[in-house]
């Protein structure tokens, strides 16, 4: 499979203002500014391959949305190279465009006022598809949706949730290369998150598009990407498998016991038997973070049965979203 | 203290009007462009006229004049119509109305900051420069306190006619309509553009019987009028103080009744 | 992927305004509030004006209904910014609150694909009023109506409305570079209201500026000296539309520029 986006040792850069506190500081700004400079992209590369779904994950004000501009074009790079389909984005911007879709989960970039179908109507001239080619995307839409009640209300009149869903099928529409999607289930219900996953999950699956998401859901992240590319100030943490993830800080499950007695003063008791291991205790449950390297959890609980009688247990498979939560507060070595 | 809550309010207003230097520089020096055009504009009717005199003005008495209700209006327009109508339309107004201040005074206040930016930035610099330039033109003596007094209530009818306006925008979308219309008829009516001493006669006695001249051309008369008797001055503020009761109690009554009519329809 | 040239862009242009319209007559109390407002805008101006000039014979040689001419003149070529370029009004917001980057995905130009998203049907009362002065003036004046008059007229208001598209293009892509550019926008707003007089009122030095600088003086002033001075035309009025073309490709290349160079503020 050929890549369909290389980015090479991209960095991005932005003069930042310092603004000074308070009123006085504010009257010091009308005459003197110093400005400082930020490294938002930080000598990153990657290669996405056609049809993959990569998750691109990060705290908040890490730089991927830096990075996703730089891949549609709207930014150039500080230094660095970005393919994105063969194309130079930044470059030809236009042209990059026909072959991309993007959907920001809080802007949306339908017409405020016309019904959902005109809108359609209206990115089949822009983007000039053929007749037969919409007709079958809209074919292929209502396999997949129950769109018959959005393509006649005007967008300013639908719910989030119904204008994101009309967001990322206006982006498919054009069938592009490549789709972004920024935290496309942001602020949704349950059921409507699983809707949108559903239906990107099959458009990619039908179109082989490449689809580069953004998100802070884990649910999301599980739900639909292979891959999932992690940075964070700017520079690249992570960027593997989403198997692999979860063994990255060696093989961790939680193990949980319910004994007699007192659970704070149990666990410290059992912390003293299990000094490899950290054992932590709530109002119903103790808590041991076993690491598969060092011993099983079959030989960690035969060794506790030998001193305790054990009343209830279960066992816990550790998260994605915890192992990302460890990854974005202590990194990774 | 009571009245701190609202200073504190005028005091992040001036920090933020202060955040846009260029904006600033803009402002004052888009101001004197203005002014400029504005002073030729009138040099070349009072020549054209033949006389020192048009309608009992000289023409630096009209340059004065407009020159002053120009800085007014940059000192007082507040865009509270749009202000409240955005609110409106973005839903941010549920969130002003649990405020602990009534909505009325919070948007006031909030504003406040800009005032006082406005006050030094352009209304001062161009009072100074007028007196200056035109030598003489302005007495200062008691018609100074006089026209303090007038802007202070030029400035709470002003206010109390945009919140009246601004009104209207729980009942209707359409607040650049709403906004153009009262934008208009108030710098029409006010003397804001022309002296109302210009204006032919039978509209002339119906502009006195409304609040707007209240605004523009009493201050600036006053002001103007270095020597007036003392019962022409009394009139003025007097006109000016009953408007003033009468705008601030109607917008006041038509927000509760308006606000109550939307809560029960839930709209 | 097919070129696209000025047939593409048309045809997509007129898809969208058909749909503009129709869902703007949806909401109709608003379309009838605005267009009322947008009428007593015209009214005022109009009230303005004779106000000022019923007075005075004639200013600076130029008698009643040659200023009326103006005015009209004026008001033409002010309708189209009106009515095609009026989401630059919204730039600034656009910008600064980070929704602007929504635009930057579609795969045709992006000035085109900002300004075509608005289309303000309240600049066709203006066209109607403005249309009818000049009628009304052309008579009084007597002037003869010839084919060639007519197409000189239809030719030269075209190009004098692209002078404040281009004015109001500039104006607007200032966003991109300063922050609060609300005010660059005000101003440019304010001077187009001084299209409508003649600039030999002005010193020397503001001549050169509205000529060259802020070049108000061909929305109406330059371009109507062919029509009403036939005589004595001097080489700028007949220069006027390729000036008018220019300053609008310069504008043009100005916003995109600055567009390209933003970088996005929020995320």
């Amino acid at each position: 499979m050929e890549n369909m986006i290389e980015l090479r040792n991209v960095s991005k850069e932005f003069k930042v203002l310092n603004r000074r506190e308070g009123l006085k500081g504010s009257i010091k700004d009308l005459f003197s500014r110093d400005y400082k400079i930020v490294r938002a992209v930080d000598n990153i590369s990657m290669n996405i391959k056609q049809g993959e779904i990569i998750g691109y994950l990060g705290p908040n004000g890490a730089g991927k949305s830096t990075t996703i501009k730089m891949m549609t074009g709207v930014l150039e790079p500080t230094s660095g190279e970005i393919l994105v389909g063969g194309n130079i984005p930044y470059k030809n911007r236009t042209k990059n465009a026909q072959e991309i879709g993007v959907v920001f989960g809080q802007r949306s970039q339908l017409w405020w006022a016309l019904p959902l179908i005109e809108s359609f109507k209206l990115l089949k001239d822009i983007y000039q598809i053929s007749n037969s080619d919409y007709n079958s995307m809209l074919a292929l839409y209502q396999s997949l949706v129950d769109i018959e009640p959005l393509l006649h209300k005007p967008v300013r009149q639908m719910s989030l949730g119904q204008r994101t869903l009309s967001d990322i099928l206006a982006a498919f529409l054009h069938n592009p290369k490549i789709v972004f999607l920024d935290e496309p289930t942001i602020g949704l219900d349950v059921s409507m998150k699983a809707k949108i996953r559903t239906l990107i999950h099959a458009l990619n699956k039908e179109k082989h598009t490449t689809v580069i998401l953004t998100t802070h859901d884990m649910g999301d992240v599980d739900a639909l990407c292979q891959r999932i590319v992690i940075i964070d100030k700017g520079k690249m943490l992570y960027n593997n498998d989403i198997e692999h993830l979860k063994g990255f800080f060696g093989s961790y499950r939680t193990l949980k016991i319910r004994i007699d007695g007192e659970l704070k003063q149990q666990a410290k008791v059992i912390q003293e038997e299990l000094p490899d291991f950290s054992v932590s205790a709530d109002e119903e449950w103790i808590s041991i973070l076993v690491d598969e390297e060092k011993a099983t959890v079959m030989e960690v609980l035969n060794q506790l049965q030998q001193s305790h009688e054990i009343r209830d247990m279960q066992l816990e498979e550790i998260s994605t979203e915890e192992v990302i939560k460890k990854i974005y507060e202590e990194g990774v070595e | 203290m009571k009245l701190r809550k609202y200073f504190s309010l005028t005091r992040a207003g001036i920090i933020e009007s202060l955040q846009f230097r260029l904006a600033t520089v803009v402002m004052i020096f888009g101001n004197l462009l203005y002014l400029i055009v504005v002073y030729f504009l009138w040099k070349a009717i009072f020549a054209s006229s033949g006389t020192d005199m048009v309608n009992g003005m000289t023409f630096s008495d009209t340059l004065i004049y407009l020159v002053l209700a120009t800085a007014l209006f940059n000192f007082m327009e507040m865009y509270t119509v749009w202000e409240i109508g955005r609110n409106i339309q973005s839903g941010k107004i549920v969130l002003d109305l649990l405020k602990p201040m009534e909505y009325r005074r919070y948007l006031f206040w909030s504003y406040s900051g800009t005032f006082v930016t406005q006050f030094f930035f352009t209304f001062l610099p161009t009072f100074i420069v007028v007196a200056i330039v035109t030598h003489g033109a302005i007495t200062f003596g008691f018609n100074l306190v006089f026209f303090v007094i007038s802007v202070i209530m030029a400035v709470a009818i002003n206010y109390s006619i945009d919140f009246l306006v601004g009104t209207i925008c729980l009942y209707t979308e359409s607040i650049w309509g709403i906004n153009i219309m009262k934008q208009v008829i108030v710098l029409l009516l006010s003397g804001a553009t022309i002296p109302i001493a210009f204006f032919p006669e039978p509209l002339k006695t119906i502009v006195y019987y409304l609040p707007f001249q209240s605004i523009y051309n009493a201050p600036l008369t006053l002001l103007l009028d270095g020597n007036s008797k003392p019962d022409t001055t009394l009139i003025t503020l007097g006109t000016q103080l009953i408007w003033c009761v009468v705008m601030l109690v109607l917008s006041k009554l038509f927000w509760k009744i308006s606000l109550r009519q939307i809560t029960v329809n839930g709209g | 992927m097919k070129r696209k040239g000025l047939g593409f862009y048309l045809r997509i242009y007129r898809k969208i305004l058909i749909q503009d319209i129709k869902s703007k007559m949806s909401y109709r109390a608003d379309f009838i509030i605005s267009t009322i407002g947008m009428i007593f805008t015209n009214i005022a101006g109009f009230v303005s004006f004779w106000i000022l000039f019923r007075n005075f014979p004639s200013i600076n040689g130029w008698n009643y209904y040659e200023m009326l001419f103006l005015y009209g003149f004026s008001l033409i070529s002010l309708t189209p910014v009106q009515c095609f370029f009026d989401n630059n009004w919204s730039l600034r917001t656009y910008v600064y609150s980070g929704d602007f980057i929504k635009y930057c995905f579609r795969p045709i130009n992006l000035f085109f694909y900002y300004q075509s998203e608005v289309f303000d049907i309240k600049g066709l009362g203006q066209l109607a009023f403005g249309v009818g002065t000049l009628i009304y003036s052309w008579n009084k004046i007597g002037l003869a109506v010839t084919p060639l008059m007519l197409l000189k007229v239809i030719l030269f208001l075209i190009t004098a409305s692209l002078v404040m598209i281009a004015l109001q293009n500039a104006a607007a892509a200032t966003c991109f570079w300063i922050q609060n550019s609300f005010y660059v926008l005000d101003l440019v707003l304010k001077f187009k209201d001084y299209a409508k007089y003649p600039i030999t009122i002005f010193s020397p030095v503001f001549r050169f500026i509205f000529t060259f600088i802020m070049p108000v003086a061909f929305i109406a002033y330059y371009p109507s000296l062919v029509i009403l001075r036939p005589d004595a035309v001097p080489i700028l009025s007949w220069l006027s539309p390729f000036i008018g073309c220019l300053f609008f490709w310069l504008s043009y290349k100005f916003w995109m520029y600055s567009a390209m160079k933003y970088s996005g503020t929020g995320s």
